[in-house]
């Protein structure tokens, strides 16, 4: 028998989510023991747990990448950045969350504890390191949102939208491990450092059988991170879940499935030909960018058209994602994935970290820009008409500058980032990713993206002149206040300027993530 | 014909006719009948594999206890017969195309598998620790820590999920 | 040489148990119906695991299939709490009758 032996070392990279489950159970039981009629407090806990799991977690993004847990889990920087990012997202959400839920008198300990449980199953799937283990933490973030979606009962819309995505993250789920049963079948193990190791003898054995694991693992992702042709049904979750929710769906949940699927493809591709996975993801990107905004172009509804926006976004976080496997890069041989703490130097090998950082900022910026318009607009709804259709349609929008400036400069700001217009995060994050892809001889389809971003100024412009040039409606909705919401939409849009004027010191940082744990 | 393709082809012909007893029943309750009917004869197949001990769970996890929150729920919303079990839309065509080709693909794929022998069967030690109870737990609870407590932490989260899901308002 | 039925066996009416999982999930309208459809593609899942294992001689085959009957367990008890928040809402579980949202 194998008595395990484990050091403080293996749990630094599962901390935070100890915190936010500590927090989380707290605030389970606070439903049981307190019940006071002001909630507010709930929300300040759950805020206060998302900061320091977040800063624990900067603080792991330090540490060397090594595999901890008997191999179930990685400690690198890659995943220690990603639980920041989900960690500010929640920060977030729960201020928005917060006016939100008091608003409607739905303020509930379960929904701040659903949240940040959704957060530590996010940060577990960005670090596990083994099928199983990723099945199950993906169910654990899963299972908090779909409870998350269909929390309101005020009309039949969130019940609905919960459903879909019940079914759509189910049915994903289990393509992805039928397809992880395949693959242990040809390889004998469902870690991935030990699948990768196994891969080329496997692969010279039964490819087909390879192939038809590989396909069924990045169907079940594309599944989860929305790509075209996977896309269908998230636009109505998206619409029907309740908006602060939405938020936490395109930001992080996006985010760490994304950070899932790139690690692991990097250790499954080994053994291929390095052109197909380089294609595949390329089409993806392709269909994903390009659709997501012709689909978004029609919308007058603003929060399906963000919806159609976020997958749109995933299509350039794809983008990134061809760009590592670009056979230029892997020719080269630009290991990104080496289990030492030395980083490796030459020029496929810059690139090659280039687009990492790319990639990472880009989530970060997206982050904060979707928190920050979805939160303007879960402002502006008015519980009356939850039932009715035309909440979110265009014209609520109309003379929003003359009533709200302080409101409608914000929502500009953060139209202006998602379209990608200087000098906002959105527009940085574009630059880095864009011009990490041309290096990494992406030129085509950096060139197919700018011009896909293209279309998209028009949609989120078109809020914009909604806002300022339009006059309001003598019924206008006067957006509710909140501290807690003013407060997250204030710190969202100090978040876009800031990091889209000064980015040195956070790409500093990103820069040294190229020791991700990879093949 | 010996035994263990007799019993195979048995429980193979009967898991699939249940299987899609589930599929085109009109009725809730025959369909969730036919499940509980798939998960026995998929036990049956778990027992020809050598997997005793998943076998047993099996039938106790899924055709026990998941098949009675199935049955009560359907009981609890009074569901009976749901119109026409087939309704033809261009994108459900379409959807059951592309099945249609995963399973020729998936079979081509399987059946050019070298057949392997089970070489490993000389191994008396191995052979008799395979699949038992005491085996799986000595792993379970060394090797597989993590995960199983990703579960623990998923169960939590699916006991508070459908509390706060089925409440009848907040 | 002992074994008389090849893993390929196994794995064919593996698939088809996914593809007829699948097939339900895509042409079925009632939502009770499309969840199970679900279980019957994890079950298929965890047959695939399990003839591998044979296959192989180890557990990590036995594993995964017991650590995918207890996260199916988890699944199911969200699952069917939606199901129930569905029917109160709506009165149905048909989902070609829950659009209320247009595109």
């Amino acid at each position: 028998m194998i008595i395990p032996h484990f050091t403080l070392n293996d749990f630094l990279p599962v901390m935070p989510v100890g915190v936010l489950m500590a927090a989380a159970i707290v605030l389970m039981l606070s439903e049981v023991f307190l019940t006071s009629t002001t909630r507010t407090y709930q929300a300040i806990i759950a805020a206060l747990a998302s900061i320091v799991a977040g800063g624990i977690a900067v603080n792991n993004a330090f540490e060397p990448a090594r595999l901890v847990l008997q191999g179930y889990a990685v400690l690198d920087p890659f995943s220690s950045w990603t639980t920041a990012m989900v960690c500010l997202g929640t920060f977030l959400a729960v201020l928005l969350s917060a006016g939100f839920l008091k608003h409607r008198n739905a303020e509930r300990g379960e929904f701040y504890a659903l949240m940040l449980f959704a957060a530590a199953g996010m940060s577990l799937l960005s670090l596990s390191a083994e099928f199983i283990t990723l099945f199950i933490n993906l169910e654990v973030l899963s299972v908090a949102t779909y409870a998350l979606t269909a929390f309101l009962r005020r009309g039949p819309r969130p019940s609905e939208a919960g459903f879909k995505y019940f079914i759509l993250g189910a049915f994903a789920a289990a393509l992805l491990l039928y397809g992880a049963a395949l693959i242990y079948g040809a390889t004998g193990a469902t870690k991935l450092v030990e699948v990768s190791a196994a891969l080329p003898a496997a692969f010279a054995k039964s490819p087909a059988l390879v192939y038809a694991g590989l396909g069924l693992v990045l169907a079940g992702f594309a599944f989860k991170v929305a790509a075209v042709p996977f896309h269908m049904w998230t636009p109505d979750v998206y619409e029907g879940a309740p908006t602060p929710v939405t938020a936490l769906m395109s930001a992080g949940v996006k985010a760490a499935a994304f950070v899932a699927m790139v690690r692991t493809f990097l250790f499954l591709v080994k053994g291929i030909d390095p052109v197909i996975p380089f294609t595949v993801f390329s089409l993806l990107a392709l269909l994903t960018m390009v659709g997501g905004n012709l689909l978004a172009l029609p919308q007058r509804n603003v929060k399906r058209m963000l919806a159609y926006s976020s997958i749109a976004h995933a299509g350039y976080m794809l983008l990134g994602v061809a760009a590592l496997f670009a056979p230029k890069l892997v020719e080269a041989g630009a290991k990104v994935g080496v289990l030492t703490a030395t980083p490796l130097t030459g020029t496929a090998q810059d690139v090659s970290v280039a687009v990492y950082k790319g990639l990472l900022f880009y989530i970060l910026g997206y982050t904060v820009t979707s928190l920050g318009a979805f939160g303007t607009i879960s402002a502006l709804e008015r519980r009356e008409d939850e039932t009715r259709g035309n909440t979110w349609d265009l014209e609520r929008f109309a003379g929003l500058a003359q009533r709200k400036p302080g409101w409608a400069a914000a929502m500009a700001l953060f139209m202006l980032s998602l379209g990608g217009v200087p000098p906002t995060v959105g527009f940085l994050g574009k630059l880095f990713l864009f011009s990490a892809a041309v290096d990494a001889g992406l030129l085509g389809l950096a060139i197919v993206g700018v011009l896909s971003s293209v279309i998209g100024v028009y949609f989120y412009l078109r809020v914009v002149v909604y806002m300022f040039m339009r006059p309001a409606p003598i019924d206008a909705p006067a957006p509710f206040r909140h501290w807690t919401t003013e407060l997250a939409l204030v710190t969202s849009a100090v978040l876009v300027v800031g990091l889209g004027i000064l980015p040195g010191t956070i790409t500093e940082w990103f820069s040294r993530v190229g020791m991700v744990f990879g093949h | 014909m010996n035994a263990e393709q007799v019993l195979f082809w048995l429980f193979s012909v009967c898991t699939l006719v249940a299987a899609s007893g589930v599929i085109f029943a009109r009725n809730p309750v025959a369909s969730a009948m036919s499940l509980v009917a798939t998960f026995f004869f998929l036990s049956g197949i778990y027992v020809l594999l050598w997997a005793h001990t998943i076998a047993a769970l099996q039938v106790l996890v899924y055709a026990g206890a998941i098949m009675v929150l199935f049955l009560f729920v359907i009981m609890l919303l009074s569901l009976t017969d749901s119109g026409p079990v087939l309704h033809f839309t261009p994108s459900r065509i379409a959807g059951g195309v592309a099945v249609i080709a995963l399973f020729v693909s998936l079979t081509a794929v399987f059946r050019k598998l070298p057949t392997a022998e089970l070489t490993w069967v000389g191994d008396a030690a191995k052979l008799k620790n395979f699949g038992t109870i005491q085996h799986l737990g000595e792993v379970m609870y060394t090797q597989w820590l993590f995960p199983f407590e990703a579960v623990s932490l998923l169960l939590l989260v699916a006991i508070l999920g459908a509390v706060v899901v089925a409440k009848p308002r907040i | 040489m002992i074994q008389t039925i090849s893993t390929s066996h196994y794995l064919i009416l593996a698939a088809a148990l996914f593809c007829l999982g699948m097939l339900g999930v895509l042409i079925r309208r009632n939502a009770l119906v499309v969840f199970m459809c679900i279980e019957l593609m994890l079950n298929a899942t965890n047959l695939t695991f399990l003839a591998f294992a044979r296959e192989r001689g180890d557990d990590l085959g036995h594993l995964s299939a017991f650590f995918i009957i207890a996260v199916a367990a988890a699944e199911a008890a969200v699952g069917l709490a939606i199901v129930i928040s569905v029917f109160r809402a709506r009165g149905t579980v048909n989902i070609e009758e829950i659009q209320s949202m247009k595109h």
